[in-house]
């Protein structure tokens, strides 16, 4: 700091919350991990199972934890961080505070491409791929219909419920003409679940979500650039246009990538920036690491609930996440005393 | 750190040749060839949907051009890297969007980001861009409150502020007085007048007001239809005709007592009806 600058009160007042909250998620994070690995028919303490997912202790729990139980835990933290950061970076692109994959298309693309899949009757191992591809769908469609009116916030809120309600309902024509057997797997997958995720689909995944938030990373100047309306924007050098196209792409992507992992688990996305929003302050390069600690928290919280508490068995996560959210999130609302409305 | 004034005719002359500018089908600026002086302010003014606004987007590359070219310096404005040219040209829009609970200096901040690299930390040459930028427009001791809950002509300085910390020869404002009272109108305008004069700064702005144009303006640019009505200095420009024939008001234009300048007084209705019967 040199000595030119003054204290700056409210910024540092943020920066030392999101600070504080973001340490509270880590420890939370790492003691849910412990929870998650160590709980189930063989019980192990959250202490042993976190030394036995780096391979130390008991060679029995150390097979249980890393085998059976570590690649469900992981892949409920990395699609909750990458759930909760695509849907902050989406709520900033379109301005509004509803925008989330739920309501722009990449749920409805998702589901079209892995409910496609099993149409077919394809390899289980084609299922994330096809998600992945059918979210890109909706971010084509998106460009595609908004390009013409340069990206225009208004436009793109549209065409995205637009794309959304179209996927959705042909992914709702499929499973109704499906037998009972494939129409419940197909219900399954886009409720969005956890079930049976294997090593190799966690670190392709792991992979392709932490490259695609570093990016997200790397752009967060532009972000905050585009936040000041597209001629401020202009005015400063950039695109709006071509810019918020690039990283709207972005933002799907990762959406895309965590529904790739999970299915579309609903309300992470939605919910989680809001929840940061009031803990921290409005968005920053600084909260974008607390709202991916808290997307995995939750994610990971949700899922203990449907294998250990919720006395339902092969309930999918995105059903709880759902049920539970959207009551939490008016709660929120109306203890705010406000609805989070950004000035424009 | 007060810059001397280098006022150089010849460097930051924005200029358009048979400049067309449409929205959809609507063209709104029809072939235009316009040069504006190089450190000095100009005002463009104009009666509503005269096209000013539209042509100082077309001025900023807001808005492309449907024919026709806008050069700064000589070089054509569309074949310059975007970055290059937000080094020589800052903007305040109409309606800026104000980022939901963000401060003064973080806003300011954002003014830098033209002279960023991608992994580039925050530099000493950004914090004293920012300073000096607080400093000019008196928002120094703001700097730590919310944008969004300043008064309206506070928040017309951190956005001033915002267009100086790019650090720009040329500063383009469309309107910066819309929505503000007197006493903040003539802050405003004060403030712009400071910057010319003590930074050396080439300012473009809109403005409503004729008298406040005549004023505050060495250039004045008068459109009607979206064609050039009249340009030149405020004193040879504004006469009684002109201003009937673009606003169609019968006026008389007398010297502004405080300054000398022309000043515009509409006729009372009785007698502009009995001038023109």
């Amino acid at each position: 700091m040199t000595a030119l600058a003054l204290p700056v009160r409210t910024l540092a007042r943020r920066r030392a919350r999101t600070a504080a909250w973001s340490a509270l998620a880590a420890v939370l994070l790492v003691l849910l991990t412990g929870v998650a690995l160590g709980t189930g028919r063989l019980s192990i303490s959250v202490w042993d199972a976190l030394r036995a997912l780096v391979g130390q202790g008991d060679p029995g729990n150390v097979l249980v934890v890393q085998q059976f139980r570590a690649p469900r835990v992981v892949s409920a933290l990395i699609a909750g961080a990458a759930l909760a950061m695509a849907g902050s970076m989406l709520q900033r692109l379109f301005r509004n505070p509803l925008a989330s994959p739920d309501t722009i298309g990449v749920t409805g693309g998702a589901s079209f491409g892995a409910v496609l899949m099993i149409a077919t009757g394809a390899s289980q191992q084609l299922i994330p791929l096809a998600a992945l591809g059918g979210g890109l769908l909706a971010a084509l469609l998106l460009g595609g219909f908004a390009w013409k009116s340069r990206m225009a916030v208004t436009r793109l809120v549209l065409v995205g419920l637009a794309v959304q309600q179209g996927l959705a309902a042909a992914v709702n024509l499929m499973i109704v003409r499906f037998p009972a057997e494939l129409a419940s797997s197909a219900m399954q997958w886009t409720t969005g679940s956890l079930y049976g995720r294997n090593w190799t689909e966690v670190w392709i995944g792991g992979t392709a979500i932490a490259l695609t938030a570093g990016a997200v990373l790397l752009c967060q100047r532009r972000v905050a650039v585009l936040d000041l309306g597209d001629d401020s924007a202009g005015g400063l050098g950039l695109d709006p246009g071509r810019d918020r196209l690039l990283l709207l792409l972005l933002g799907i992507t990762l959406a895309s990538l965590a529904a790739a992992l999970t299915g579309p688990v609903a309300f992470v996305a939605l919910a989680v920036p809001h929840l940061v929003r009031l803990l921290a302050g409005p968005p920053t390069l600084g909260t974008l690491g607390l709202t991916a600690l808290t997307g995995a928290v939750l994610l990971l919280g949700a899922d203990l609930l449907v294998l250990h508490v919720i006395p339902v068995h092969g309930l999918p996560v995105g059903a709880v996440t759902a049920t539970l959210g959207a009551p939490w999130l008016l709660a929120l609302m109306i203890r705010q005393g406000r609805l989070p409305v950004r000035n424009s | 750190m007060t810059t001397a004034p280098t006022v150089d005719p010849t460097a930051n002359r924005l200029a358009a040749h048979g400049l067309h500018l449409r929205y959809g089908d609507r063209t709104v600026v029809d072939g235009l060839d316009l040069e504006l002086p190089g450190g000095a302010v100009t005002a463009i003014v104009g009666p509503n949907a005269c096209g000013k606004s539209t042509l100082l987007r077309g001025l900023v590359r807001l808005l492309g051009p449907a024919a026709g070219t806008v050069t700064l310096d000589g070089s054509d404005i569309h074949r310059m890297p975007a970055r290059a040219l937000a080094k020589r040209m800052g903007l305040l829009p109409q309606q800026p969007v104000t980022p939901e609970a963000i401060t003064v200096e973080a806003l300011v901040r954002l003014g830098r980001y033209p002279h960023q690299r991608m992994l580039s930390p925050w530099s000493a040459a950004d914090q004293e861009a920012v300073e000096e930028a607080l400093r000019r427009t008196g928002t120094a001791e703001l700097r730590d409150q919310q944008v969004d809950r300043l008064s309206g002509g506070q928040r017309q300085r951190a956005w001033i502020a915002l267009a100086l910390a790019q650090d720009t020869e040329l500063l383009l404002l469309d309107e910066p007085t819309t929505f503000l009272d007197l006493r903040h109108q003539l802050d405003v305008l004060d403030l712009v007048a400071d910057l010319h004069a003590e930074a050396g700064r080439t300012v473009v702005m809109v403005l409503h007001d004729l008298g406040q144009a005549a004023r505050y303006a060495d250039h004045l640019v008068v459109l009607k239809d979206g064609r050039l009505a009249a340009a030149g200095a405020p004193s040879e420009v504004l006469t009684a005709e002109l201003v009937e024939a673009v606003f169609q008001v019968p006026c008389r234009v007398v010297p502004d007592p405080e300054t000398g300048t022309p000043l515009v007084v509409p006729r009372a209705r009785a007698r502009a009806g009995a001038a023109a019967g």
